[in-house]
């Protein structure tokens, strides 16, 4: 596949999604991923030739033919390379940092302008006894 | 407030954390006058934001730091060895806010543990007896619950689970305290609204912190001279010897010189033993207060670990006040569990951008992804235990310099054997605590970067074996005193806000009293 800036960032999608697959997530954060590592890469030269090569080697070995199996062995005889670690660790920032993947897992963010939870479930859980709170 | 000048020799107190803003209110209000020096900025509860990442950026301490050693953060985030604060207040900004005291045994691990091969234990220079009282204060001060008539926090969700566990499992000796927030107003605070955000500064003001306590009722006294953004870089002396004044940099980058009778050190356990070898001259080649070659030496950061377990039905940890949840039944002195020391398990809970990046540094794939699945349904503690001190656990000046062009720290850290057998029973205890209450998994989390961060300037009767005396003052230089946790002799199980508190307290009665009578 040729290099463009549309084909680097679904292949980066496809990549961020081998890195982290959830099934109950849709493409539009792996997306914003992809789009937060070329960003961040970008504003440095060396880490954007580094990402640039990376994805030339991806495309070379045709990553975005593999399945789930296949890529995953693709990343992992790559992990310990600059390239793969650069992805990892700007992914795992922006991917668990978008508002779509916190409602999908369950998570709620700021609380504080809602009144936190001392209204909203603090103390919901109900399948287990209501324990003392004073050490005996 | 009232600027005291730069010409003035006066009380410069290094850092506005949990030693260092004690220090200045007790000064202040024994009438003394102070000039506190604070690297960060001054923020106020309306600049916290809920929201981890940009917290992060906001508060932590993210000039360079360099890390060596065996732990898994040299590997895993070598440029930050803790996750401390740097603004006004400190730590206490973002600390949790459980307050359990030291045990008895704890300051005497040398005579109850004997020697251990490779650990550097030393008696504490005091005992809990004359600790006591300080902690009482401490406790009034900070409105400690379960004490002084402070009523517990409330269960939240994540507690619920421990508590329930713990009961299942056979402990005895848990609650959701001793807690610095307020369960009702006290102190002209708010009871807490268990908004769940600790870590990123408490925008509703019912977690104690010197920034909504003891800094501003310094500067109420007309005595306290705050100046943030000022990082002190080297402490001079006379030709006696004497400490006479602080360097430090301004937030543009002016070098300001200080005049000072007395320096109270109080950076915390990295930048304290920096800041002391920085201020090397002719005179002490080592560093200021380092004729014993102590300075930096025993660092600790409690062995820690955290177990995240995963249930059929929701848990929502992150709900609630984060920390409001002890299991104090391991702390105890039992060689028999295959290790010297205890440890507490306290309730622990992240938001999925901080769960996804310390639950397994750098995991990926379909095991790692299978437990951020859980989110919703986990439960989470951390484990805080007792680690070894060690002559090579060591804080170091590094070739790295940060952007004043002044060496920054090194952390050198290996996991003493003792570290690891206790580390290991206490992630199988956490696990089998969750199991009991129905854990479908649960998930070993190695240790964070250190939010407890101990020794580097230790206690000791014998001016050989540390760094201060008793009264946190340096063994070789009358007027500079380390006020922080850096003096901790040995580190104990409890979280250490609460004794660095005490401590500050009973420091800052010995200071007024030897200025006072003209002995400083």
């Amino acid at each position: 596949m040729k290099r463009s800036p549309a084909n680097d960032k679904a292949l980066l999608a496809q990549m961020v999604r081998v890195v982290f697959p959830h099934d109950r997530i849709g493409a539009a954060p792996y997306e914003r991923t992809a789009e937060a590592i070329l960003d961040a890469a970008a504003k440095w030269p060396g880490q954007a030739a580094c990402l640039a090569a990376g994805l030339d080697d991806l495309s070379a070995a045709g990553f975005s033919g593999l399945g789930e199996a296949q890529a995953t062995a693709v990343l992992e005889g790559i992990e310990g390379t600059p390239f793969f670690r650069l992805v990892l660790h700007t992914a795992v920032v922006a991917f668990y940092n978008d508002a779509e993947v916190w409602s999908v897992l369950g998570y709620e963010g700021a609380s504080y302008d809602k009144g936190g939870y001392v209204n909203r479930g603090f103390n919901d859980l109900d399948w287990l006894p209501e324990p003392r709170i004073a050490a005996s | 407030m009232n600027r005291i000048s730069n010409d003035t020799p006066a009380v410069v107190i290094v850092g506005s954390g949990a030693g260092g803003g004690t220090l200045a209110y007790e000064l202040t209000k024994a009438g003394i006058p102070c000039v506190v020096l604070e690297a960060g900025p001054h923020y106020t509860l309306d600049d916290w934001v809920n929201d981890e990442w940009e917290a992060f950026g906001q508060m932590a301490w993210l000039d360079p730091r360099t890390t060596s050693g065996s732990w898994g953060i040299t590997k895993h985030f070598p440029s930050l060895p803790a996750w401390l604060v740097k603004a006004v207040g400190g730590t206490t900004t973002h600390w949790a806010g459980a307050c359990p005291r030291f045990m008895d045994y704890e300051l005497k691990t040398l005579s109850t543990y004997g020697r251990i091969e490779g650990a550097t234990l030393l008696d504490w220079p005091i005992t809990l007896e004359e600790l006591a009282p300080y902690y009482d204060a401490a406790e009034k001060a900070m409105g400690v619950t379960h004490v002084h008539g402070r009523p517990p926090l409330p269960a939240n969700n994540n507690y619920k689970v421990l508590a329930n566990g713990a009961e299942r499992v056979g402990y005895r000796s848990y609650g959701t305290g001793p807690y610095a927030t307020n369960a009702e107003p006290y102190d002209g605070r708010p009871a807490s609204i268990q908004d769940g955000f600790n870590f990123q500064g408490d925008k509703h003001g019912s977690k104690w912190s010197t920034l909504v306590r003891e800094i501003p009722r310094a500067i109420e006294t007309g005595l306290c001279d705050l100046r943030p953004e000022c990082q002190a870089v080297k402490i001079t002396h006379d030709r006696s010897g004497r400490a006479d004044a602080v360097l430090y940099v301004d937030k543009d980058g002016a070098l300001h010189r200080q005049a000072a009778k007395v320096v109270c050190v109080a950076g915390n356990s990295i930048e304290s033993p920096r800041l002391l070898l920085l201020s090397d001259s002719s005179m002490f080649p080592n560093g200021i207060g380092n004729s014993s070659d102590q300075v930096g030496r025993n660092y600790m950061r409690h062995l820690t670990g955290s177990v995240y377990a995963w249930f059929e039905k929701p848990v929502h940890m992150y709900r609630g006040e984060t920390m409001a949840g002890v299991v104090a039944d391991e702390v105890r002195h039992d060689p028999g569990r295959g290790f010297v020391g205890g440890f507490y398990m306290e309730t622990l809970s992240l938001g999925v951008p901080f769960l996804a990046k310390f639950i397994q540094p750098d995991a990926w794939g379909r095991d790692f992804t299978g437990m951020m699945d859980h989110y919703d349904h986990i439960a989470g503690l951390w484990i805080v235990g007792e680690d070894m001190p060690q002559a090579t656990n060591r804080v170091t000046l590094s070739a790295t310099q940060d952007r004043w062009g002044i060496p920054v720290a090194n952390v050198h850290y290996d996991d003493h054997p003792n570290d690891v057998a206790m580390r290991t029973y206490a992630y199988g205890k956490a696990q089998d605590l969750y199991k009991s209450v129905g854990a479908i998994g649960t998930h070993r989390t190695p240790p964070y970067p250190a939010t407890h961060n101990l020794g580097t300037c230790r206690m000791s009767a014998r001016p050989e074996d540390g760094v201060v005396n008793k009264w946190g003052q340096t063994h070789d230089v009358a007027n500079v005193f380390v006020s922080d946790g850096s003096v901790m002799t040995t580190g104990a199980a409890a979280n250490p806000t609460l004794t660095i508190v005490a401590l500050a307290i009973r420091q800052a009665e010995y200071l007024a009293g030897e200025l006072k009578s003209g002995r400083l």
